[in-house]
């Protein structure tokens, strides 16, 4: 696709903004910082990964997963104010999940140990880890706060935090890995995902686009549980005083 | 030998943020001790402090200031899981736990890895007029007096050495409160229970209790329920609590 091809497709960006401005939405605005901004992202993450592609080394590639886990982290973390510490524990699990995935892809020889496949499949499975990381701990607050009356009579009984947290954690982890495991039943049959969609555009054989959809579809789903079950661990304390006291919630 | 409880100079602060409000504390300078298994009514106005005290004394909240103490240690030095199973509370709401009415009264042995004392569960469960349950129905299904019931007998099922009971009987109706006031009184006669007994009703303190603990303006003031009952210091305690709130003949 050349670049003038490529700007020609600004025409539905405008297109839209006309459509806010004519039916006073108020979303012009809006809408032409998320076009710069992901256009300015976008362009920087290909000159980036041209960078590393040609440099073909594993410090780059380590940075760059670092980075991505950071972000996805620090995103995460957003959802869980007056949780201290949250950001080194979403962090540690989504780490710990990107660490276990890439440890069978590449020990099997399910991918290649290259930058072009390492970067795009940790990109996507540390997103999805986010994803997952943010409606846990949106389901996690939610769930101590309705249900403090029920953690406070385990408490009285002389249970554990883990004991008094137990069905919150289990409700919050399910809760959290619904959107991975709909996307599983439905791929392809609602939607052709991304990876696969990329791929036939660039001329690839279906058969062997699906198969590497397949292995994403695999990982999401693999990382979604492995990214929640950990959190549902690191995380259940933050909830408590170091006396054993439900905090009042924020 | 130690008092089987002790309170010294507890104090709470009050929720207000206004530091130049005129009661910073709910209450201060809160000071009692159990020397041996006693049955005490504690009493006081509205807003006085005494569900934030007893969910203190069960360390579901912190205090402030000063401390409390179990058979002569800190709470500082006990771990809360095993201090809440030697100062069990049990709330004015009760709250069911997942589950059939089984599954609440075997929670503790659950909790604590302890054979399931059914006799004495179905003992309880009859005594207080529970008997004719499906144990196997919805916990939450119940009525609200009937949740009461299986709170409080949840709660025996650990055999704490102190009950702290929030308004228990707040619920239930004449026969149902005179049943679980034979219960405790039984039971404290049995197993040398001692127990803290939140209410509003002042026949019902005299009642149950053999030491009255009265809230008011911020502190606690400790008497004999014989005296404390009887004229002339019963218009002194229809004048803290308020008419309103008891009826004391």
């Amino acid at each position: 696709m050349t670049l003038t091809a490529l700007s020609f497709t600004l025409l539905f960006v405008m297109g839209t903004m006309m459509v806010s401005i004519w039916q006073k939405l108020g979303l012009e605005k809006d809408i032409a910082i998320g076009t710069v901004r992901s256009a300015v992202q976008l362009l920087v993450v290909g000159y980036v990964l041209q960078f590393i592609f040609n440099a073909d080394h594993i410090l780059y590639i380590i940075l760059i997963i670092l980075f991505m886990i950071a972000v996805a982290s620090w995103n995460a973390a957003k959802r869980g104010k007056g949780l201290p510490g949250l950001f080194w524990r979403i962090a540690l699990a989504i780490s710990a999940s990107e660490l276990l995935m890439m440890g069978i892809l590449l020990g099997l020889h399910i991918i290649q140990a290259t930058p072009q496949y390492i970067i795009p499949i940790s990109g996507m499975t540390i997103g999805s880890a986010m994803i997952v990381s943010g409606l846990f701990i949106n389901h996690i607050k939610q769930e101590v706060q309705s249900n403090k009356g029920e953690i406070e009579t385990l408490l009285s009984l002389g249970a554990t935090a883990q004991q008094a947290m137990q069905k919150v954690r289990a409700s919050s982890v399910k809760f959290s890995m619904i959107p991975t495991i709909d996307g599983m039943k439905t791929v392809g049959l609602v939607q052709l995902p991304g990876m696969m969609t990329g791929m036939i555009i660039a001329g690839a054989d279906p058969i062997i686009a699906v198969r590497y959809q397949i292995l994403i579809v695999f990982s999401f789903t693999a990382s979604a549980a492995i990214t929640s079950m950990l959190l549902s661990v690191l995380i259940y304390r933050l909830f408590f005083t170091a006396g054993l006291q439900l905090k009042h919630p924020q | 030998m130690s008092a089987i409880f002790q309170i010294h100079n507890l104090a709470k602060l009050n929720w207000s943020t206004d530091a130049n409000a005129l009661n910073k504390y709910l209450f201060s300078q809160i000071s009692a001790e159990i020397a041996e298994p006693t049955r005490i009514a504690l009493i006081g106005a509205s807003g006085q402090g005494k569900s934030t005290l007893l969910r203190i004394m069960a360390l579901l909240d912190t205090p402030d200031e000063g401390d409390l103490l179990v058979n002569g240690k800190s709470f500082q030095h006990i771990p809360a899981r095993q201090w809440r199973m030697t100062v069990t509370y049990v709330a004015q709401q009760a709250v069911m736990l997942p589950g059939s009415i089984e599954d609440n009264l075997r929670m503790v042995s659950k909790l604590h890895g302890q054979p399931y004392d059914v006799s004495l569960a179905t003992e309880l469960l009859e005594q207080l007029g529970l008997d004719y349950l499906d144990l196997g129905k919805v916990a939450e299904d119940c009525s609200g007096g009937e949740k009461q019931r299986i709170s409080l007998i949840r709660s025996l099922l650990l055999r704490p050495e102190i009950l702290l009971l929030d308004e228990i009987t707040a619920s239930l109706d004449i026969n149902s409160t005179q049943k679980v006031e034979a219960l405790l009184l039984n039971w404290h006669k049995q197993q040398g229970t001692t127990f803290i007994w939140v209410t509003h009703d002042l026949e019902q303190a005299r009642r149950i209790s053999n030491r009255t603990w009265m809230m008011d303006k911020g502190g606690l003031q400790e008497y004999s329920s014989d005296a404390f009952f009887n004229e002339p210091v019963a218009n002194l305690a229809k004048r803290f609590v308020g008419s309103t709130e008891g009826s004391l003949h």
